[in-house]
């Protein structure tokens, strides 16, 4: 009896310690919830209600997104962000897909170098990048100094200062992103296959048409929706040489919360959940694009 | 009462249930192996005597004492892993030490302790390697000293030897075997490898779809197995059902099926009048060279039976041949 | 073969021309007073010595490297103990870890930062400090990458074997995983810190929107000269530049090391 119960004591809260000792852990847990609540959730969360009210005070209301989607200002700034996105990823794949090529296809030394300045130059952004353009594109720049001595006007007369100006400082901070991001897709085409290719009859145009894009298109197109949410958001490089000059809709949503006399929340909350939405939409069409080239890969 | 008793088992995954009920008795200083093809719940059982995986119900004691719901550092269970388990960053002294300093022994005994451990497992040059400077074998080598220096009650091997190449595993399966029984430790092996499991064990539960189907010492399980399923995983046998053994050789046998081992049946030309044997006709459509011996597939009656030949300098006989088989009648087992 | 040998040099190194082109143009400009026509005139050093007599850039400095350290320290500390809970106890949240950790990466830097100061600049507590919302920007911007790397990183030692390995020698799972996995996962910490140090160092959106220019940390201090003084602005170009080249560069021969010793 007196061995029964000792063992009874000695067992039975061990038990339950085991799993009370499992749950102590969770406490680990609370240090990250803290600091992503504070600064993440409740933020986030915030500026979409902050979007359904109105400035002057609380109630419910859709007035903002009306003013998104019917005031000219706010238009242009939607179109011109996703015009100059589009444009920018688009001319950014395509040449880190020739220079993924090229170094699938090279070897040694100089892919090594490459790949150091691929590093260095994605981190390579806002203040100091619009800076380096500034001092070799803008009025006085270098290359408008080029153009204007060999006679080139393209050249002499580039103006940085527009958003199609803009566009060229977009597809340089894209291009190391892509290229980096694409390399790795490469790997994943195998030599094999071209070897079969060639043993068919087939030709290096039709690898690649028939093949290899195929096969890279779910990297390519995942690269193009990290890209164009990229230069969504990208704000810096355009304030350092616009400030608020310039429609787009970063400089928009900052606008109406920093340097107003008057802040508008609830409008900065409309467009912030314009531009979330527009990066959701745009990750939903590459990954349903996506899907269609998986067939047959598990 | 055994040294490691196992009663009424039972462990669900969600609503796959892994462990159907095991009842299973160790013996001390035995080492013994739960054998078994991939997915039959061994490893899950031995991770429910470490403690790592608790059970759903059902009671494990280990020397006499419940240790159902005690923690795994608490139960004195040393476990050698399949890979990769030794740490890292640090050198293998370091790693066999790693145990004996957190039960506060003093320096000097670890030291000593350390020594002889990697004396016996025959690491002592290697024990200022770190784990990356070091082979598979080597690796486990450590692992097991790093369990076995803590004197543990028992001793869990998961897969320990999988990933290791053929020659190098038939070694350290012995060198294992002898330092289990220089030190008389109470050893679970689990393995998929019947060759392996042959070789190692005192004793062999043989497990299937997270049942025991099996508990034998390692010649009984070769002769004698107990079902289908036995048979075909151990010593590559011949199963026939009484239908098909009936239309083979007309003769009726008193059970569901007949399973004969593959080395055990005869070639001859010409058809024997032996009335101790079964009796039956083929042709031979494949021959395998496995090394000291010829498998030959023959087929009867659109069945295959497999024949093993010892590798004598005879030549080979050639596909197409046809050929006469006889068993003994009582080298069949009856299932 | 070899015509196409050519074709692949020629495509890396154009590439590489392209983004060297305006990194080149921007040193040489530092370097020389005067450039108003195609070649530039004077070369001086003057811009490096005037700005490192500026007692405002030596502050700048100081200011970003504290605003780099501080919210790398809490965001690895935050990641690795949730981390350790969810492999060692509850492998199903992790997945809820993740998708908290990988926000930020989509939403970036604009709204994150006028998200926060709308919920607390109006706030009466020490939440309203402006540095403390900096700090907590900085923390959640660099999230994905941290919890990346440290990921990553307990993946590749097989953390939950080495766990259980320990425990079975007697150790706590607390003592093991700082004992353990963590020695063990420290390159991969420190490389995913320096890629934090590399976005914390690149950021102008928060901490203009949260702390303002009079926080003048080293790209608030780039922004301003460049409106006025463009030789002395790249000067600061030229050693932000130098500081972002020298943190890739040790990120990539750690990640080159790390992968070595797996091989042999």
């Amino acid at each position: 009896m007196w061995a029964f119960s000792l063992s009874y004591f000695l067992l039975v809260p061990e038990k339950k310690n085991m799993k009370k000792e499992k749950y102590m852990y969770l406490l680990a847990l609370l240090p990250f919830l803290l600091v992503a609540f504070l600064y993440e959730i409740v933020p986030l969360i915030m500026i979409i209600v902050n979007s359904f009210q109105p400035d002057s005070g609380g109630g419910f209301t859709l007035e903002n997104y009306q003013t998104v989607f019917t005031q000219l200002l706010y238009q242009k700034a939607i179109r011109n962000s996703i015009k100059i996105s589009l444009i920018s990823s688009i001319a950014g794949i395509l040449v880190a897909f020739i220079g993924a090529k090229a170094v699938y296809h090279g070897s040694g030394r100089l892919n090594t170098i490459f790949m150091t300045l691929l590093n260095v130059v994605s981190n390579f952004a806002g203040v100091p990048l619009a800076f380096a353009y500034m001092i070799l594109l803008g009025n006085a720049g270098f290359i408008v100094h080029l153009g204007q001595s060999i006679g080139w006007d393209a050249l002499a007369g580039y103006n940085l200062y527009t958003s199609n100006g803009m566009a060229m400082i977009y597809v340089y901070f894209q291009v190391p992103l892509a290229t980096l991001l694409l390399i790795p897709a490469f790997r994943g085409v195998h030599r094999q296959w071209k070897e079969a290719n060639t043993l068919l009859g087939g030709t290096n145009g039709i690898f690649w048409r028939k093949i290899g894009i195929p096969v890279l298109m779910p990297s390519i197109l995942g690269t193009f929706s990290v890209l164009f949410s990229n230069a969504l958001a990208a704000y810096a490089t355009v304030y350092a040489l616009m400030m608020n000059n310039i429609s787009l809709l970063p400089v928009q949503i900052a606008g109406s919360y920093v340097g107003e006399v008057k802040t508008k929340p609830g409008l900065g909350g409309a467009l912030s959940v314009t531009m979330m939405f527009i990066m959701v939409i745009m990750i939903l069409i590459t990954n349903g694009i996506s899907r269609r080239f998986q067939k047959g890969r598990a | 009462m055994s040294y490691i008793k196992f009663e009424n088992i039972i462990k669900t995954f969600g609503k796959n249930e892994v462990l159907k009920n095991i009842n299973l008795e160790i013996e001390k200083g035995q080492l013994v192996t739960l054998l078994g093809p991939s997915g039959c719940g061994k490893s899950t059982l031995l991770r429910c005597l470490s403690g790592l995986e608790s059970v759903t119900s059902g009671h494990i004691y280990l020397d006499g004492k419940d240790v159902t719901d005690v923690n795994p550092k608490d139960r004195d269970i040393g476990m050698v892993f399949q890979q990769y388990s030794l740490f890292p960053n640090m050198t293998v002294e370091q790693n066999v030490a790693f145990g004996l300093k957190l039960k506060r022994m003093p320096k000097e005994q670890i030291l000593t302790k350390v020594g002889e451990m990697l004396e016996i497992v025959g690491m002592s040059d290697k024990r200022d390697c770190y784990p990356s400077q070091l082979s598979g074998g080597q690796q486990q080598r450590a692992a097991l000293a790093r369990a076995i220096v803590m004197e543990p009650k028992v001793l869990l091997l998961d897969e320990p030897l999988s990933a290791i190449d053929a020659l190098l595993r038939h070694s350290l399966q012995v060198e294992i075997k002898r330092i289990q029984k220089e030190l008389g430790i109470t050893a679970i092996f689990v393995t998929h490898d019947q060759d392996e499991a042959m070789v190692m064990s005192d004793m062999i539960h043989l497990m299937y779809q997270g049942k025991i189907e099996q508990s034998a010492s390692p010649a009984d399980l070769y002769t004698k197995p107990a079902s289908k399923f036995a048979a075909s995983f151990i010593g590559h046998y011949n199963v026939l059902s009484s239908e098909q053994f009936l239309e083979l050789t007309g003769e009726e046998i008193p059970c569901e099926n007949i399973a004969v081992r593959p080395e055990l049946i005869r070639l001859t030309d010409k058809k024997t009048d032996d009335p101790d044997c079964y009796h039956m006709q083929g042709t031979v459509a494949v021959s395998l060279p496995h090394g000291n011996f010829i498998r030959y597939g023959i087929l009867c009656g659109g069945i295959q039976i497999d024949v093993d030949i010892l590798f004598t300098d005879i030549s080979p006989i050639p596909t197409g041949s046809c050929l006469h088989l006889s068993i003994k009648k009582e080298e069949c087992v009856l299932l | 073969m070899q015509k196409k040998n050519i074709w692949n040099t020629a495509v890396i190194v154009l590439i590489m021309l392209y983004l060297l082109v305006p990194l080149i143009v921007s040193v040489i400009y530092s370097l020389f007073e005067k450039w108003t026509d195609v070649l530039p005139e004077h070369f001086s050093l003057g811009s490096y010595m005037s700005i490192f007599a500026d007692p405002a850039f030596r502050s700048s400095i100081v200011r970003t490297i504290v605003m780099c350290i501080i919210p790398i320290i809490i965001t690895t500390i935050i990641v690795l103990l949730a981390l350790f809970v969810t492999t060692a106890f509850f492998p199903r949240l992790e997945k809820y870890v993740q998708i908290i950790c990988m926000i930020p990466y989509t939403i970036q830097g604009v709204i994150l930062s006028v998200s926060i100061l709308q919920r607390y600049v109006g706030s009466k507590s020490f939440l309203s400090n402006r540095l403390v919302m900096l700090t907590g920007a900085y923390c959640i911007i660099i999230l994905p990458y941290i919890f990346q790397g440290i990921r990553n990183g307990m993946r590749a030692v097989n953390m939950s074997m080495l766990l259980e390995a320990a425990e079975m020698l007697g150790a706590s799972k607390l003592y093991a995983f700082f004992r353990v996995v963590v020695p063990n996962i420290i390159s991969a910490v420190v490389v995913s810190s320096l890629l934090a140090v590399g976005i914390i160092f690149g950021d102008y959106v928060l901490v203009r929107n949260l702390a303002g220019t009079s926080f003048q940390n080293m790209q608030i201090y780039l922004y301003q000269t460049m409106k006025s003084d463009s030789v002395k602005a790249s000067a600061v170009f030229v050693v932000i530049m130098l500081v972002t080249c020298i943190i890739a560069g040790v990120v990539l021969t750690l990640q080159n090391r790390g992968k070595k010793p797996d091989k042999s």
